[in-house]
């Protein structure tokens, strides 16, 4: 019981850029574990390095030194592949700007996690329509992102996010770019989808009322927890 | 594949990419690029096509000549030619002079050959290059080339005169004529400019009486049932009737010029494809801006799961998309092309016959050319894409996510 491995645990993670011959390190040694199902808030000011850290942690860069164990297994050993197929099963992203394909429906757009892990295509359509359902956006499947609304769009992402049920949400400042009646209704539609699926949640933003919803809050400044 | 054809196929049939920038100049380019090769190609495979046929319709499969002297005994030489070569269908004698052909105060030299019309017809396609009048051999009526009836303004039903030079037994630089009149009874194409220029056809009778050589003649026009074997034959007989004939088979009688050919449409299968390559850079460096200008998309779909040889599969899909339908659209406008080149051939001297033997190419769009064509163009915008392909696939994503 004692060895079992957290879900996440994160060892003295270090992200230092090269520019030329100055070096600017973002993330300084920072170390903490995350258990399955919690809701973890980054919190922090522009350029303190919550950001680096997300994409560190959701894979989608690699730390200078360090290590990302997820359930003991250090995902950076893996190769291209593999990791890329780890993401789509495992970790779902919402970002600040809804990174929509524009040449693609809503539907379209949802539906494509679920084209890349090789599901069926008629299946992943009825799937995507039914998340898109649940999030109030049973009207607008076949619609463009240049045809929706700034709060439709981060729903449609939302949806895409967890159209393959992963075992983590990542969200990169999911409210920044909305009024602030949209971003309460984006703010509660996490903590809901978190108590209903069970979904462990990592959520960077600097909004101090939005941290304020989570149980656990790591402050972020200059390159480490403060 | 499905799902990264799908990609590719969605990424690039949006209106916005397909209609903005400089994307549909680059895929014109390579539309005209496959147009002009399909085009050039037909043209070629048409003039050696033609140039075939008019050889095998005027000369047959193989022609057998008499070194320096004259044949005689018909029904013993074609019986021996088919023990040599039982491939041989159709054997009919022919023989020749150089002549003179006088008309109006007008003289051209000519080749008046006689023929039995009768066996010629087993061998030779001539009803089908009548032009005018018809094909009727005897003693006083003849046939004659378009080439001379221009020249002479000669018409079917009209006289000419032909002047044979004779030999005199006893002094060999001396010579007499021997003149006859005859009737113009068919204009035919012949094929080649220089045959159509020269040759006047004439019963075998009339030239023998005309050269008073009996009823010798010069050699033979052999069909064979099939033409691929010409060349095994025609050494067949070479080697049977020895040094004392000269065998030529239809390709050997224009060697020099098939062979041109054959260099020709290389250079020019070379030459034209540098259009096409010109229009792969102008494809890739497209396709460089398109990748640049989806960044943010590349980012996403590697978050989302896709690995780099994903990503690089999506944009080889593009160089996929675009070259096949480069390629099926140019074959399309190469057949127009053609299509063109033949009407204006029917309205407008587009060739000139006495540089390039023929005067009219019935063009001829191959199997082989258009899988030739095709798979050169695929290759070409595969690698031209691959390089682009390469660099989208290792685009960071953190970068990506940048670009909003």
């Amino acid at each position: 019981m004692f060895n079992e491995p957290s879900f996440i645990d994160v060892q003295n993670l270090q992200k230092v850029y090269k520019t030329g011959a100055s070096e600017l390190a973002v993330l300084k040694g920072i170390t903490f574990q995350i258990k399955k199902g919690e809701a973890v808030c980054l919190l922090g000011t522009s350029g303190a390095g919550k950001s680096t850290l997300l994409q560190i942690l959701g894979t989608l860069d690699r730390p200078t030194s360090g290590q990302v164990l997820y359930r003991g297994q250090n995902l950076f050993e893996l190769n291209d592949e593999s990791l890329a197929q780890f993401r789509n099963e495992k970790m779902g992203f919402v970002f600040q700007f809804h990174h929509l394909i524009q040449e693609m429906t809503a539907v379209e757009n949802v539906m494509l996690p679920a084209l890349i892990a090789n599901e069926n295509k008629l299946e992943a359509r009825e799937k995507a329509m039914n998340w898109l359902q649940f999030l109030g956006l049973g009207e607008r499947y076949d619609h463009f992102p240049n045809q929706l609304s700034g709060g439709e769009l981060q729903r449609v992402a939302i949806a895409r996010a967890l159209i393959k049920n992963p075992e983590v949400l990542f969200a990169d400042e999911p409210t920044g770019n909305l009024d602030s009646e949209n971003s309460q209704k984006i703010q509660e539609l996490f903590f809901e989808l978190r108590n209903k699926l069970g979904l462990t949640l990592i959520v960077v933003t600097h909004d101090l009322n939005f941290a304020g919803l989570f149980p656990r809050v790591f402050k972020v400044k200059d390159g480490r927890f403060a | 594949m499905k799902l990264k054809l799908w990609i590719a196929y969605r990424l690039l049939f949006s209106r916005q990419n397909l209609f903005g920038g400089s994307a549909p100049l680059a895929f014109a380019g390579l539309i005209l690029g496959v147009a002009a090769l399909v085009a050039s190609m037909a043209v070629m495979s048409g003039y050696v096509e033609t140039l075939k046929n008019a050889m095998t319709d005027v000369t047959g499969d193989i022609q057998v000549v008499r070194r320096g002297r004259l044949v005689d005994d018909w029904p013993a030489f074609s019986k021996r030619l088919k023990t040599i070569e039982p491939r041989i269908q159709a054997a009919a004698r022919f023989g020749y002079a150089e002549s003179v052909l006088a008309r109006k105060g007008q003289v051209s030299g000519v080749l008046f050959q006689g023929v039995e019309l009768t066996d010629l017809r087993k061998v030779l396609n001539l009803d089908k290059r009548v032009k005018s009048g018809s094909l009727t051999l005897s003693e006083d009526k003849i046939v004659i080339g378009t080439g001379l009836a221009k020249k002479f303004g000669i018409q079917v039903g009209e006289k000419i005169y032909v002047v044979v030079p004779l030999a005199t037994p006893f002094d060999s630089s001396g010579f007499r004529r021997q003149s006859k009149e005859f009737l113009v009874s068919g204009v035919l194409d012949f094929g080649k400019n220089d045959w159509n220029e020269r040759l006047i056809l004439a019963d075998l009778k009339a030239l023998q009486a005309l050269t008073e050589i009996g009823d010798r003649y010069t050699g033979a026009f052999i069909k064979l049932d099939d033409r691929n074997f010409s060349t095994e034959a025609s050494y067949k007989i070479m080697d049977q009737l020895g040094s004392g004939y000269s065998v030529m088979d239809w390709y050997e009688v224009n060697r020099n010029l098939f062979e041109a050919v054959t260099i020709e449409r290389a250079v020019i299968f070379i030459v034209v494809l540098m259009i096409v390559i010109v229009a792969a850079f102008n494809i890739s460096s497209t396709l460089y801006i398109f990748i640049r200008q989806k960044y943010s998309d590349i980012a996403i779909l590697k978050t989302l799961g896709l690995s780099r040889k994903k990503i690089r599969a999506i944009f080889l899909g593009q160089g996929l998309i675009v070259g096949g339908l480069g390629t099926g659209i140019g074959f399309l406008l190469g057949y127009l092309l053609c299509l063109g080149f033949m009407f204006l051939q029917n309205h407008y001297a587009l060739i000139s016959g006495s540089v390039y033997k023929i005067d009219k190419i019935q063009t001829q769009i191959r199997f082989l050319d258009l899988s030739i064509i095709g798979c050169a163009t695929l290759f070409i915008c595969l690698i031209a894409t691959y390089f682009p392909a390469v660099k989208g696939s290792e685009l960071e994503v953190v970068e990506g996510l940048k670009n909003v």
